[in-house]
């Protein structure tokens, strides 16, 4: 019996009741006893929690005592326990990949609840197919990995900016890429935040100057994210730097060159309500503090002359030979902060947001009543210039919109590849509600006369201070309407009709407003799929990056080393973007905090005598971690590990069965499939 | 388990909870228990702008509330005009029109015709056409030279019987309140 064990296998069988989140749909003791005949099964027990103590107690008493050579465990998914029972197969002597999981607690008894007999069935088929794939396990060895004490934050608003500060205080260098010239994110763009009413950018430009004077941080602005190799502990950016054509060393931010500059184009961060200059700096307290040249509008550009900027910049900082490039940066853990991208108001054009000169959205307003933006911070209606006198604020647009596909609606051509901008979503963006209550409260601190009305469906004020601003602003004076609008009409003198139920008076309430502004929801900011595909990230339904465990792992991703912060993951409000930003500076900490890690020994194996150098591999991968060399035997593909990340696609397409996944054999799951499908 | 209304006609005691479930069962009605009474549909409604009985959002509520009989024998339910503007705005996929299908469906077969609709329906039954064409107007067609119109339709009458249209008719249906 001690020789050879190896070879024939002795496995054990745990079917896990998980309390009654299992055995009460699922029949364990059925399971248990379907599964006592199956070819290698030494024992079979059922456990009320096999993740307990005394549940643990009894696999590492049966892998001593019956000499197992494999377990399986019937329970809930690997996402939860897998490692808990590695572990515990390790401390046992075991090697911890002769662990094979059945997942019938998500699989069976909570998809299948209204079918107990379905379920029982399932679970029967789950654990005999894990069986079969148990016998054929091997033992695999783990590498070490070296872990690089970098990490890089991708995204500069609030939540990028709060977890470099927390990495750079801790002594890690950190990497903060921004696409745009300058850091600060949406929060740069508010005016005041809810519900203290502190000026946005007087709480934010203090941590922005801040990392500009860390120094573990270096800021990589107007940079974007090419590609991303490597694991948790090592990873491999490619960032694409774009120019500025101004050196930022040289650039002191006097704006001389702004001032002479002769092309005047719309002003993207005061949302195309005012102009700005070819050469700009996007708002006075940016980070960098440097101007930057749009290319697209600068006339030496467009047109080959000009220069007047060069000439009046007495630093002589203005580069128009500046060239975009990549450059390859190292680093143990990344955090995705990426933020979010504004509900694109047009998506629902019963409220002709973008054809009424007086529909606006929140994000509009910040710019309109912000002493910085387009009016100098006179609240002016955009249309005519008129100060607004009767204000209308309507919630939930493009938020809590289950409306599913097409409502008769064009999409709007000009949107082009933004259109996904202006698709409703589902949930509740969580904000607006506050920034509505704020915005009309901004109203009346301009205007005490003015009338200003929210339409609201249900008004969310659940954080700290939130319910007391509510009654606070009730009592200025704000009107809170429950019932949606229908639709706007625009008036002659561009003033707008708005018509809606009010369900607490029972009246059809026909109003006329000088100014709409209009809730709009957060949205998956744009590029955020692509970014994901670089990643490997998983998204959730709602378009943004999903958490590693709802509950537990909020900051962390489904891939190691790569954790997130801010509205990526989710809406919310600045504390709680600050907060997941230390949870997830927290956790980047530790990753950067070994020496080395163990890496998961997925990968393919390649048979050289099989390989015939046709490539298919390589074109295959999206990691570009398989690559066709030239040995002396001709051209063979060649596994580079560090890149892997075992998603099998070179072994499920290698023509002549030359690629075997490790721990994921053709074998494997064969007997996996044919175990499922077996009568019995 | 009827909606019962206690002498205070504004104060409802007894609800049943499982018509919504009904409604939902019946083509048509199947999302309507997504409603969150944000009121969309009323805002925009051309037919509660002109008519203060038809209010779609309160419909919808007094299903999920459970007023089985009050709704099912009132004639606010034949109101709709099917322009489907709620439909288009609703931002919970409530497909308010074909709710009041599906609960003009529910009606007719507990025995609620509204009265516009039966006597309609009776005028298709009798002259397969809305209208009845009398002998004086084919006298005036036969002088334009077009061919008279047969009176009655056996097809459509068949239609009406096949249907079960016909016995709906015939078997007492009451009319609404």
């Amino acid at each position: 019996m001690q020789q050879g064990i190896e070879s024939s296998a002795r496995i054990g069988v745990y079917v896990c009741h998980c309390g009654l989140n299992i055995a009460g749909v699922v029949d364990v003791e059925a399971v248990r006893e379907s599964a006592r005949s199956l070819e290698g099964v030494v024992v079979v027990r059922d456990n009320r929690y096999t993740c307990s103590e005394v549940g643990q107690k009894s696999i590492a008493d049966d892998i001593r005592e019956l000499m197992l050579n494999r377990v399986v465990i019937a329970s809930c998914s690997p996402r939860l326990h897998e490692k808990t029972f590695r572990t515990l197969l390790e401390k046992s002597g075991l090697n911890p990949h002769l662990l094979e999981m059945a997942n019938i607690r998500e699989h069976c008894s909570w998809v299948h609840y209204d079918d107990p007999e379905a379920a029982t069935e399932k679970a029967k088929h789950l654990v005999r197919s894990a069986v079969a794939r148990a016998r054929l396990l091997q033992p695999l060895s783990r590498a070490k990995g070296r872990v690089i004490p970098k990490v890089m934050v991708v995204g500069g608003g609030v939540a990028g900016i709060s977890a470099a500060l927390y990495l750079g205080g801790m002594g890690i260098k950190t990497y903060l890429v921004e696409r745009e010239p300058s850091i600060g994110g949406h929060m740069a763009m508010l005016d005041k935040t809810f519900p203290t009413l502190d000026c946005s950018l007087c709480i934010l430009s203090p941590k922005m100057v801040e990392v500009a004077e860390c120094e573990n941080i270096e800021i990589l602005s107007l940079s974007e994210i090419e590609k991303v190799e490597g694991q948790v502990g090592d990873f491999r950016i490619q960032v694409r730097r774009k120019p500025r054509y101004v050196n930022e060393e040289k650039c002191v931010g006097c704006g001389d060159c702004a001032a002479k500059c002769p092309v005047k184009v719309e002003d993207e961060f005061n949302r195309n309500m005012g102009t700005r200059k070819a050469i700009y700096i996007p708002f006075p307290q940016a980070i960098p503090p440097a101007y930057v040249i749009d290319e697209k509008n600068c006339r030496y550009f467009t047109q080959g002359k000009c220069k007047v900027c060069e000439k009046v910049c007495e630093r002589g900082a203005i580069e128009y030979d500046q060239t975009s490039y990549t450059e390859t940066i190292e680093v143990g853990a990344i955090i995705v902060a990426t933020g979010f991208q504004p509900y694109d108001a047009r998506g629902l054009p019963q409220y002709g947001y973008g054809r009424f000169a007086n529909v606006i959205t929140s994000l509009d307003f910040e710019r309109l009543i912000c002493a910085d933006g387009p009016t100098y911070g006179k609240l002016k209606r955009p249309g005519d210039g008129k100060v607004p006198k009767r204000v209308a604020f309507i919630q939930c647009v493009g938020s809590r919109n289950a409306s599913s596909g097409d409502r008769g609606y064009e999409s709007c051509p000009e949107m082009g590849p933004r259109a996904e901008a202006a698709e409703p979503k589902a949930y509740c963006s969580r904000v607006c509600c506050m920034i509505t209550a704020k915005q009309a409260f901004m109203v009346l601190e301009k205007y005490p006369d003015a009338e200003v009305y929210v339409y609201y469906i249900d008004m969310r004020t659940a954080g700290k201070g939130f319910e007391e601003f509510y009654r606070r602003g009730r009592s200025e004076g704000i009107v809170f309407l429950r019932g949606k609008p229908g639709e706007i009409e625009e008036t002659d003198d561009g003033c707008l009709r708005v018509v809606s139920e009010d369900m607490d008076s029972g009246c059809i309430l026909d109003l006329t407003f000088d100014m709409v502004v209009l809730a709009q929801g957060l949205v998956p900011p744009h590029g955020l799929v692509e970014l994901a595909q670089k990643m490997n990230l998983s998204r959730s339904e709602d378009g943004f990056l999903m958490e590693g465990h709802p509950k537990l792992r909020p900051a962390e991703t489904g891939i190691d080393g790569i954790y997130l912060a801010g509205c990526v993951q989710f809406p919310k409000d600045i504390p709680d973007s600050v907060a997941q930003a230390g949870a997830a500076a927290a956790a980047a900490a530790v990753t950067c905090s070994k020496d080395t890690i163990e890496i998961d020994p997925l990968g393919p194996v390649i048979d050289a005598e099989l390989c015939i150098g046709c490539k298919l591999c390589e074109m295959l991968c999206p990691y570009g971690a398989i690559r066709v060399e030239l040995t002396d035997k001709g051209p063979k593909a060649k596994s580079i590990e560090v890149a892997c990340k075992g998603c099998g696609v070179c072994g499920a397409s290698c023509s002549t069965k030359a690629i075997t996944m490790k721990h994921y054999t053709d074998s494997q799951l064969t007997a996996q499939a044919k175990a499922i499908l077996e009568v019995v | 388990m009827e909606s019962v209304q206690s002498k205070d006609a504004s104060v409802v005691t007894i609800l049943d909870p499982k018509f919504k479930y009904e409604v939902a069962r019946e083509p048509g009605g199947e999302n309507i228990k997504y409603c969150f009474q944000c009121g969309t549909c009323t805002s925009g409604c051309k037919v509660a702008e002109l008519d203060r009985k038809y209010n779609p959002r309160k419909i919808i509520r007094m299903v999920i509330l459970g007023m089985r009989e009050r709704v099912l024998a009132s004639d606010f339910i034949w109101l709709c005009a099917t322009c489907y503007t709620c439909h288009e705005r609703c931002p919970q996929d409530v497909r308010i029109p074909e709710v009041m299908n599906a609960l003009k469906n529910i009606a007719v077969r507990e025995g609620y015709i509204h009265p516009a609709f039966r006597a309609q329906a009776e005028l298709i039954a009798g002259n397969g056409r809305l209208y009845e064409v009398d002998e004086l107007a084919n006298e005036r067609r036969t002088d334009w030279g077009l061919r008279e119109i047969p009176q009655g339709s056996p097809e459509v009458a068949e239609i009406f019987g096949m249907t079960g249209l016909a016995d709906l008719l015939s078997g007492g249906a009451g009319g609404t309140s």
